[in-house]
């Protein structure tokens, strides 16, 4: 190779990137009010099978193309889905869904067997969807997951082809949201058995029935579209033609994306939602997921202590932890249940069950419990070691976690931060001191948190128990599972015991700070995943 | 020449192959499943992912069959992904890293020999002192800090440039000015130095003695004598670029590897990590190949047989 060659090479290359530069986009911003919207998303899709989703981001896409039994509404109501109307027999246990006419977006009707398919198939073993514990309560799941029994025993039935029966093995009045979610979303059997292990693996490999149609995935791409379904049964009310989706990995790219015109929705983490937080577009969405400490009372005696617990809790200034240390759109906690997920008669559960002492920051308080504490277990002094993951968030909350609770005499706190994954494993297995931890909802009910904190539940790392706390809780399960006031008044009642006992500290409800551009009206946002249903949204 | 190459290659995949071993045994070492809700998982469906991902079998036929699949171009399945396979993973994401990587390093390498060049030739002006300076705040400079400063001013501010995306050679531009940075910056410094020890040698000077004009003397003598070194640090480089992609990729949203790369240690994707390592290792291998190759071409003295006649 010659030098001078390569040079001239050189030298058009540059004079083409001079060129171009003078051609660069042009604003996308038209005075029509074109129904179209660009929509971030902090990560691409995973995958398209409902029976492995195990992240939001895929979850929330799959919300916008396809679409379950139900469809969650406003103020923890649902909306007819595929399924016209539903009905629950007096036990609880068996609930009927008769289905409307609907399609898929290959024109082949949607029936009942489309939902046996695809529960059947998420809960055998042979799928191994790490999800398949969410069947849980349906007749014989638990067998068949384990291998024990044929899938066909599943306790679902399509009786002719547009009603679907279901039984369970416990009433479950929440079993109504549960349906809402991708998990238990049809499948269109032909299209699964053509593609196999393929299935869900790009945007054509799939069915649609949803309001949307998944077009330009390619499996691993960061960018997609989320297109009209003509085919959906309630076209007529989609207005929004396309939704583009891009993945944006970096926060600062995203704004400026966003105050660019070629996004309308991003979401906003740390400083830059404290810088937004004046900007007309900047809205906080509260979610169902509660960040928290545990306590290891299997390995560290002193904890089993509740005043030593509770000195610890009141140590911890959590306003200043909301408004000055995470910055993004976290809220103060009200207890473990996240505040507006769950209402009944129009209360939130959150106040309702609301104990003051559980989430309250009072240094002199702290002082004195934590003083009467150490006595109890006679010790002077505590040295404790604080866990959490690696991230960004985890290593901010964990620094003025452990710069609060140093403040109490006798008490060192030495931080380890680990990898998230590794960090779950230690938990799990009770190699840990204190832990941070969060929890996000599967469904808006207070159970989805409550049941964490039983006696031997695989996810209580702590270990904390109280027989009154499991008796209540069980109860709300079994013989109040039936009678929506007083199942509410078991849980109200398990979730005061464990605040007052202190049996784990709330740090602050996440909230998803974000910025939506006002034009874009009607998007549903819930407290639970999928987070967004776009189905009525459109732009004025 | 064929001789050598052959020579090269072999070694190239002894190589590759020691690599992927350790790599393989290593990953083997390290704490991590596929799972992610371990907790809630049955032991059958355990089994069942774990033979889907062929963890069920002793650790030397999972080495075996590890083995066959590299030499086939097949890493396995992604753990992240969850039916994607990580050579159509690496395949479909390569292509934009490659891109912006490449254009990054012949911008970067070809500006640097003219800043670096001319630094050398206006020695101790104020051009030479400009050029410095140039290559020393570049070099300092981290791409990401660049990167975002590019993206504010040339994308948002003045709107040259799309902020982020891809789609065509005007979304390349600015992630290939953040990577063109440190190789122009490397460049220049190298090729400063160099030129200058060069325009003072004998033969310069008898070239001026001969009466050739100084554009003359400085193309066809200094120049090619002084890119030995430059040549040196490309491999270097290089990998630089590869590294450092992954930062700017996903400050551009870039939907190329790098980001992968990062997300896979993260999530302990140990199939994507150890196909990664293994196409990271080959490129590598070739590119130093391809210096090698380069000093023989510029530099008559370098034989590369390695046999003086």
């Amino acid at each position: 190779m010659k030098l001078n060659s390569l040079a001239k090479l050189g030298g058009v290359a540059l004079l083409s990137a001079v060129v171009l530069a003078g051609c660069g986009s042009k604003s996308s911003q038209s005075g029509s009010k074109k129904q179209e919207i660009s929509w971030m998303t902090p990560q691409s899709i995973s995958t398209m099978d409902t029976s492995k989703m195990i992240d939001l981001y895929s979850a929330q896409v799959a919300n916008g193309t396809n679409e379950g039994l139900l469809r969650m509404a406003k103020n923890n109501k649902v909306d007819p889905g595929v399924a016209k109307s539903y009905s629950v027999s007096k036990d609880g246990l068996t609930w009927t869904f008769n289905l409307r006419h609907s399609k898929w977006n290959d024109g082949t009707p949607v029936t009942a067997k489309d939902f046996v398919f695809s529960w059947q198939r998420t809960v055998k073993p042979k799928t191994a969807s790490q999800y398949a514990y969410i069947f849980a309560n349906i007749k014989n799941a638990n067998q068949i997951n384990k291998g024990k029994m044929s899938p066909s025993k599943l306790g679902v039935k399509a009786e002719g082809n547009y009603k679907f029966v279901v039984t369970l093995d416990k009433p479950q009045s929440y079993f109504k949201y549960m349906v809402t979610q991708p998990e238990f979303f049809p499948q269109n059997s032909k299209v699964v058995n053509k593609y196999g292990g393929d299935y869900g693996g790009n945007s054509t490999k799939n069915s649609y029935n949803g309001p949307f149609i998944l077009k330009g995935w390619n499996g691993t791409n960061d960018t997609w579209k989320l297109v009209k379904n003509t085919k959906y049964w309630n076209a007529k009310k989609v207005k929004l033609q396309t939704i583009n989706f891009q993945a944006v990995k970096t926060p600062s790219t995203a704004l400026n994306s966003y105050n660019s015109n070629k996004l309308d929705y991003t979401t906003l983490s740390g400083t830059l939602a404290a810088n937004n937080k004046n900007n007309k577009a900047y809205t906080v969405f509260p979610q169902a997921s509660t960040t928290y400490l545990e306590f290891n009372q299997k390995k560290i005696p002193a904890l089993r202590n509740v005043n030593i617990r509770k000195g610890m809790a009141l140590a911890i200034d959590k306003k200043q932890m909301v408004n000055k240390v995470m910055q993004g759109g976290d809220i103060l906690p009200k207890g473990f249940v996240p505040a507006s997920m769950s209402k009944r008669n129009g209360k939130d559960f959150a106040d309702q069950a609301y104990v003051k002492s559980g989430t309250d920051s009072n240094l002199t308080e702290a002082k004195k419990y934590f003083a009467k504490g150490l006595k109890q277990v006679g010790k002077k002094s505590l040295s404790l070691t604080l866990m959490g993951a690696d991230d960004d968030d985890s290593k901010r909350a964990t620094e003025f976690v452990q710069s609060q609770l140093t403040k109490l005499p006798g008490l060192k706190v030495t931080n380890q931060n680990i990898p998230f994954k590794t960090k779950l494993t230690r938990m799990e297995n009770q190699q840990f001191d204190i832990g941070l931890s969060a929890w996000i909802a599967d469904y808006p009910d207070p159970s989805n948190f409550l049941d964490l904190m039983v006696t031997n539940n695989s996810y209580n790392d702590g270990r904390w128990s109280n027989k009154k706390y499991d008796a209540l809780v069980k109860k709300s399960e079994n013989q109040d599972a039936n009678n929506e006031t007083a199942r509410w008044n078991d849980m109200v009642q398990a979730e005061k015991i464990l605040m007052n006992d202190q049996g784990l500290v709330p740090l602050y409800q996440q909230g998803q700070a974000a910025l939506l551009r006002p034009s874009v009206k009607g998007v549903q946002a819930f407290t639970t995943s999928p987070q967004y249903d776009w189905a009525k949204a459109s732009v004025k | 020449m064929v001789k050598y190459l052959g020579k090269r290659i072999f070694y190239i995949i002894l190589t590759l192959f020691i690599v992927s071993t350790i790599t393989f045994f290593l990953m083997k070492f390290m704490p991590g499943t596929p799972l992610t809700n371990q907790a809630k998982l049955t032991p059958s469906q355990i089994h069942q992912i774990y033979k889907q991902y062929g963890l069920d079998k002793p650790v030397w036929q999972q080495y075996l069959v590890y083995l066959a699949g590299v030499v086939h171009g097949n890493f396995g399945v992604s753990f992240q992904f969850s039916n994607q396979a990580v050579s159509y993973l690496i395949g479909s994401r390569m292509g934009p890293s490659l891109i912006i990587g490449g254009q990054g390093m012949i911008v970067g390498v070809l500006l640097g020999l003219v800043l670096g060049s001319l630094g050398a030739v206006k020695a101790n002006t104020w051009i030479d002192t400009t050029s410095t300076i140039v290559s020393i705040l570049l070099v300092s400079i981290p791409s990401f800090v660049l990167a975002v400063l590019l993206q504010y001013y040339l994308g948002l501010k003045l709107r040259w440039f799309p902020i982020a995306d891809w789609g065509g050679f005007i979304y390349t531009v600015l992630p290939t000015m953040a990577l063109a940075a440190s190789p122009l910056a490397e460049t220049a410094r190298f090729m400063r130095t160099e030129m200058v020890d060069v325009l003072s040698s004998d033969y310069i000077e008898l070239a001026k003695a001969k009466g050739l004009g100084k554009v003359g003397i400085i193309y066809h003598h200094a120049l090619r004598n002084s890119l030995i070194p430059i040549i040196t640090i490309i491999g270097p480089l290089t990998v630089n670029i590869m590294t450092g992609s992954m930062v700017v990729e996903n400050i551009f949203s870039v939907p190329g590897i790098g980001e992968q790369f990062v997300k896979s240690v993260l999530t302990n994707d140990y199939p994507t990590i150890m196909g990664l390592t293994i196409v990271y290792c080959a490129m590598l291998c070739v590119v130093l190949l391809i210096t090698d190759i380069l000093y023989g071409l510029i530099d008559p003295r370098i034989r590369l047989s390695g046999q003086s006649n």
